[in-house]
């Protein structure tokens, strides 16, 4: 398995290899501003739920 | 007016989302948190959240995520139809089987929104197993929880400068690891945790 658990001198985890970067990167579908603000819209309008979402309730303290 | 005494407010690398004149670096790491307030209509900082994904989409940065995330967005779906039933008790009725039919929708909804919001910039989506050593460093150096430390670990994997949260608790990594873009309330509890 590939890992991240070399650490730099200055204390910070190195980042993954551009190779395996880029083996993750999804490029974007929608590349418009038309189709971007439809998508936006489509992803942000409408939910609603009769509850307040706390962070416990994803598992956060 | 006389101008304002005194050194100005130290940052702490923690900045507001509201403010316009914010940079985004490329790619910008986005936490459970900030995906919550953003889909679902009827959260506090729905609107805040939701203008601030416009602004990603807009400036063409990329955005990078934990595949955590997906998880927790299950994991508030089914929570939501409990407490939507049970109210304050919802805990202890995690097992009824009568919330599961509205908690799977909403799940359904929830994960499509997530995926319909990733289609439109490039997006570098960690797998957890790849951030796992970094994540229990975060956690012993600097006490992060474990899901903000898996977070905070995939962010750096993949090369992000900043977690947009509205979670303080990501400010207790030093702002060399990492900027924290969150609402404004939100600014002097996570520069007061920031590491000295």
């Amino acid at each position: 398995m590939r890992s991240v658990s070399k650490t730099q001198t200055n204390g910070r985890p190195e980042p993954l290899s551009p190779e395996r970067l880029a083996e993750l990167r999804r490029p974007a579908r929608y590349k418009t501003p038309e189709e971007k603000r439809a998508a936006l819209k489509r992803a942000t309008e409408g939910l609603r739920v009769k509850v307040r979402v706390t962070p416990d309730m994803y598992g956060r303290r | 007016m006389a101008p304002a005494r005194g050194r100005p407010t130290a940052t702490r690398g923690v900045f507001a989302v509201e403010e316009p004149e914010l940079l985004l670096p490329d790619p910008l790491a986005l936490d459970t948190s900030f995906v919550v307030e953003a889909l679902i209509a009827t959260q506090p900082l729905h609107a805040v959240c939701r203008a601030f994904l416009n602004r990603i989409d807009e400036s063409g940065v990329s955005i990078t995520t934990s595949d955590l995330l997906a998880v927790e967005l299950a994991e508030a779906a089914f929570a939501i139809a409990l407490k939507e039933r049970w109210g304050s008790r919802w805990r202890r009725h995690r097992t009824d089987g009568r919330a599961r039919r509205r908690g799977s929708r909403l799940l359904d909804d929830t994960i499509s929104r997530y995926e319909t919001l990733l289609l439109s910039t490039d997006h570098i989506p960690v797998p957890v197993g790849e951030t796992a050593s970094a994540a229990r460093s975060f956690m012993t150096k600097y006490g992060l929880a474990s899901y903000d430390a898996v977070h905070a670990a995939s962010a750096v994997a993949a090369g992000a400068k900043a977690m947009v949260t509205i979670d303080a608790g990501f400010a207790l990594l030093p702002s060399s690891l990492l900027t924290v873009y969150t609402d404004r309330s939100r600014l002097a509890s996570c520069r007061s945790k920031r590491p000295r």
